[in-house]
């Protein structure tokens, strides 16, 4: 069974957000609302400053306390690796939220589907096919954009990057590109001490 | 819910149309998704595109924002307010576009009929460039809006002297070695940015290619790059100059190109002519047998590129030797102490320059040998920025001269703006075995005249682009400036001048202020257009037809815009808004002679234009489509465009068996004809007219922006990133997301030791001053910035009335920007862009400051 997973290259981003705001289009996320983002870090003391570019998405762990702490089974793994949440299920306790240590989920209030992307209630018909899929008061994540992934398709973020910074693919396959990159480049996971096991790792 | 039903945009029922994003003035290539429900609901990248591959940048990514923003102008407008000011509203009342279209032309026509010179139009879309020559159907030159301000004033001049195109850039194909001088090519800015930096990271990964970035600001391309150099702001031509130095000093030069490939060994004399005989030929010097030559003499052994000779009694030097005596001057050692840039780094970083060069190595490319030089300087709007652009321009062309990979594979190869025709090449041959030299890439030239025919004195600059800021001074001082005439009526279309002109604003606002008529042609509105008294409401990027190529730097081919819905709105393309206006001025006949001269449509007569006849923007992008390969609308809809990699006898030595001007005699005779004609005018301010910056070889003299007084103790800057590249982006609610994430774009940056040194600290309230205007704003101490600077990202300097994203800050950063002709280079038009400026701290809050006009009172 395939295992979906991502690389981020840290070479190769330039935090342009460029995936932020395609996940944003395919998501039709509302304002403040980020399944995915890329956080700067600078370090060094001019004139020898380091800034790195670090991109961010739920790492879809392979043991994800979110699932673990869920109340109610909303949120769940697909056998093909993806974590998902059911927003039937999701009561909106937020637990899983605290339990997420990458700041990666979002509780939908209902601000964020009523005051629209640009202010003061007005909502574009953009906003109105796409809000169509989200319940207030329920967590929303990343999916690694799952439909398109079971159409065969790299998730929106990874089709945009125009550096080529996102690599997703079967991390249980030594022969896919994230695997390859992962064994060549010796691939790192987020916060590892964690011990959730990110299906992303990092090259740099 | 419907669990069965799709909630990912792109998988949703409906269909997709291949199409070109016009997020900034480029052309990626795109597809974009409509449902079954006719809602646009994704756009990505077209993966046939060897441009952009199916990738897109974060603007690109937002243009449905911009297609579904509730602000856009719906249908004709009329003012009805007659007060006019910033953040005054214009209390619009829709009209029908009839009534619309017979004011304006009424108007129009009334100022023009009095004196075609009366209007003042700024027209600035790029992807339709062939609306830019629209006023000259009535012979008017004028144009109220900046080049070089926001863009490269002296930039496209010097890319036509070199390479005979518009824009230039390393060729991430093969360079290994690649400086980006103040622009971000490759990482967040200026041409086509998402396929050069998918190229660019291709080539630093797969390939290993240095990159070192010389700026005051660690932009991304520094972040990313192995080295950043930090400079002092306008010091970037001594930069180059120490680098030239260095190269020459130690011998680091292709002695073979500048022998074979330019005008280096032709001899010049001391009046900065090339030494010709009789009949104009230029001499040589030939080493083997110790003699002048003519310079096509076929018992030539070996071209000098040293020396001082004499011939026919005239003292004279090889144009290298010029430069070399230039160099005398400019040592790194020297140029340390204006550049900041410590002299052991910059020769150290020159000798790897030039090792990376590999000077002397060849390539097989299509059967043609070539010079392989895989090291090349990159440089863009905040290098040559500043008042002597030419010579900045030059400067740096000259370090990739000194290496031989002007148009070599992996070096610094040019860029044509719109080929037009498939097999249409850009070189023509010129005098004495040189290219012909050809400045003038976005308008042919506009004849001198005085008293002065245009605002902006464009017949001053025979080989500028236009210095739109000049219009400030002139109109500021039309007695001094003779002008016999006051434009009384603007014409905008897809422009913002109030944004992106330097200069006091309260000035310009009176020049707003003067016009008896504003028209504007516009989508949203803006700090400009909310002056106008009738809106004339455009289709948006994804309501209309056009085909364009524009710049782009690795490949070719125009690229299709095609409806995606039916406009949302009562909106016309702009072809139809300028044929109607046309027809009602009585100009349709000229019109379609100027847009067949300006499309290119001359070249193939069946597509040319009928006098008298008017054309949608379908019919208008199909003969372009038509014109560059043949094919009709229909394959174009099909494929979207027609983009291919850059051929490479197009893109590589094209000019092959001509030589280049490393010396720029063209500058010196342009000087010297215009003192000609400034005298028999009796031009009054010829006597101050900035002659100095006519040099045919750049020397270190220094900006004059160095020579403020002390008190402004700091040079501010400002700058963009991917995110706002280019044009308006900020009332995009998901540009608005992203860029207030990210720390670079939320405060003036300075340099943490000189803040902590000050008694500042982070979110300090400070006023920025210099000598022309100020701003206010929130600082942050930053370690990713030069001493001497202050940062003003672009995101934190507009109008706030009509930005309400705005934060915290106040005014506009080109006011810091003097509008003046000392700050202006004559030769180029280019304005400089660096403010030098003195910081204060405020004890008022900012929330306290109640928001107005010019400044927002927003907390982040």
């Amino acid at each position: 069974m395939t295992n979906w997973g991502m690389v981020f290259d840290l070479r190769r981003c330039i935090g342009c957000n460029a995936c932020a705001i395609a996940c944003k289009q395919e998501n039709t996320l509302p304002s403040g609302v980020f399944f995915t983002k890329t956080l700067t870090f600078t370090s060094g003391e001019y004139p020898n400053v380091k800034k790195l570019y670090v991109p961010t998405i739920c790492n879809h762990c392979e043991d994800p306390p979110c699932e673990r702490v869920c109340p109610t089974g909303a949120t769940y793994m697909r056998p093909d690796g993806i974590v998902m949440v059911e927003a039937q299920d999701c009561i909106g306790c937020g637990t899983c939220i605290v339990a997420c240590p990458y700041d990666t989920r979002t509780i939908l209030d209902e601000h964020h589907l009523q005051d629209g992307l640009f202010g003061q209630g007005h909502i574009t018909p953009f906003e109105m096919q796409g809000y169509v899929r989200f319940t207030k008061g329920t967590t929303v994540k990343c999916t690694f954009c799952h439909e398109r992934v079971d159409a065969g398709q790299d998730p929106a973020c990874v089709a945009t990057c125009p550096t080529e910074a996102r690599i997703f693919g079967d991390i249980d396959d030594p022969n896919s590109a994230p695997s390859r990159l992962i064994r060549e480049r010796n691939g790192r996971q987020p916060l590892p001490e964690k011990n959730t096991s990110p299906k992303v790792y990092y090259v740099d | 819910m419907n669990l069965q039903a799709p909630v990912q945009n792109s998988m949703k029922p409906g269909r997709w149309i291949n199409s070109t994003c016009k997020m900034c003035l480029h052309s990626c290539n795109t597809r974009v998704h409509i449902t079954d429900d006719g809602i646009i609901n994704k756009i990505e990248g077209n993966p046939t595109s060897p441009s952009n591959v199916g990738r897109l940048c974060p603007k690109g990514n937002a243009a449905i924002m911009r297609h579904y923003d509730p602000n856009r102008f719906k249908t004709p407008l009329r003012r009805t307010n007659p007060e006019k000011g910033p953040g005054v509203d214009p209390k619009w009342e829709p009209i029908g576009w009839d009534e619309a279209f017979d004011l304006v032309a009424k108007e129009l026509k009334k100022s023009i009929s009095e004196d075609p010179r009366k209007m003042l139009p700024a027209i600035n879309d790029f992807q339709k460039i062939f609306l830019w020559a629209w006023p000259a159907c009535f012979g008017n030159a004028n144009y109220f809006s900046s080049v070089g301000n926001f863009c490269g004033g002296g930039y496209h001049p010097m890319n036509g002297f070199v390479h005979s195109t518009f824009a230039a850039a390393n060729d991430p194909k093969y360079c290994n070695f690649w400086i980006n001088n103040g622009g971000g090519d490759g990482f967040s800015s200026h041409l086509h940015v998402t396929a050069q930096a998918y190229a660019v990271a291709n080539a630093r990964i797969e390939r290993g290619m240095k990159v070192v970035v010389v700026e005051p600001r660690m932009s991304i391309g520094a972040a990313k790059a192995d080295q950043w150099m930090p400079i002092r702001p306008a010091t970037d031509r001594q930069f180059a100059l120490s680098m030239c130095a260095v190269l020459v000093e130690e011998r680091l030069y292709d002695v073979a190109f500048l022998k074979k490939d330019t005008n280096a060994p032709y001899l010049v004399g001391p009046d900065g002519y090339f030494c010709r005989n009789a009949e104009g030929k230029i001499w040589v010097w030939d080493t083997k047998s110790n003699q002048a030559r003519l310079w096509d003499d076929p018992a030539i052994g070996d071209f000098a590129l040293e020396g001082t000779y004499e011939v026919d009694g005239v003292t004279c030097r090889p144009a290298f030797q010029v430069f070399a005596d230039i160099l005398k001057d400019c040592s790194p050692e020297a140029m340390e102490k204006i550049t900041t840039v410590p002299a052991a780094n910059l020769r150290r970083m020159a000798r790897d320059f030039a090792r990376a060069a590999q000077i002397g190595s060849t390539i097989e490319i299509e059967g043609r040998r070539l010079p392989l030089r895989p090291a090349a300087y990159n440089y863009y709007r905040g290098a040559q920025g500043h008042k002597y652009s030419a010579m900045a321009n030059q400067s740096f062309k000259l370090v990739n001269f000194l290496v031989g990979n002007i148009d070599a594979p992996g070096g610094h190869v040019g860029g044509t703006l719109d080929d037009q025709q498939v097999d249409r090449g850009h070189i023509e041959p010129g005098e004495n075995g040189m290219i012909k030299t050809m400045p003038h890439q976005l308008h042919p030239e506009v004849p001198f005249s005085f008293p002065p025919n245009e605002t902006h004195l464009m017949g001053f600059f025979p080989i500028g682009v236009d210095p739109g800021h000049l219009t400030q001074e002139v109109l500021g001082n039309p007695e001094k400036y003779g002008l016999d005439y006051r434009p009384d009526v603007m014409l905008l279309c897809h422009t913002n001048p109030l944004w992106n002109l330097p200069g006091d604003r309260e000035r310009w606002f009176e020049v707003m202020r003067s016009m008896r008529f504003i028209v504007a042609v516009d989508i949203i509105p803006n700090d400009t257009n909310a002056w106008a008294d009738v809106i004339l409401p455009s289709h948006d990027l994804l309501e209309s037809w056009n085909m364009t190529m524009i710049e782009p730097p690795n490949t070719e081919g125009p690229c299709l815009r095609q409806p995606a819905t039916p406009p949302l709105y009562d909106t016309r393309s702009e072809e139809e808004i300028f044929y109607e206006l046309s027809e009602r001025m009585g100009v349709l006949e000229i019109w379609n002679d100027i847009q067949n001269f300006v499309l290119g449509l001359t070249a193939k007569p069946e597509l040319m234009l009928e006098r008298g006849k008017k054309y949608t923007d379908r019919e208008i992008a199909e003969r372009k489509g038509l014109l560059w390969n043949g094919k009709p609308m229909d394959w174009y809809i099909e494929h979207g465009h027609a983009v291919t990699p850059r051929r490479p006898d197009k893109w590589y030595r094209p000019w092959e068996g001509m030589r280049l001007h490393f010396y720029i005699e063209d500058i010196v005779r342009v000087r010297d004809e215009l003192k000609q004609k400034m005298e028999d005018a009796q031009v009054p301010f010829r006597h101050e007219w900035e002659w100095l910056d006519y040099q045919p070889l750049p020397i270190p003299v220094l900006d004059p922006v160095h020579l403020e007084p002390a008190a402004f103790d700091l040079y501010a800057i400002t700058f963009k990133d991917i995110q706002i590249n280019f044009g308006e982006s900020l009332t995009n609610p998901w540009i608005n997301d992203i860029v207030w994430k990210d720390p670079v774009h939320t405060a003036f940056l300075i340099n943490a030791a000189v803040g902590r040194d000050r008694g500042l600290v982070d979110g300090d309230f400070v006023k920025v001053e210099s000598p022309y205007g100020s701003v206010f704003g929130r600082v942050a101490l930053s370690q990713e910035i030069h001493p001497d600077t202050i940062a003003v990202s672009n995101a934190l300097t507009r109008i706030a009335t009509q930005h309400t994203g705005v934060r915290h800050g106040g005014g506009n950063f080109n006011d810091l920007l003097p509008a003046n002709l000392r700050n202006t280079d004559a030769c180029s038009g280019q304005p400089e862009t660096v403010g030098r400026v003195r910081m204060s701290k405020l004890d008022i809050l900012p929330a306290n400051i109640q928001a107005n006009p010019l400044f927002a009172s927003k907390e982040a």
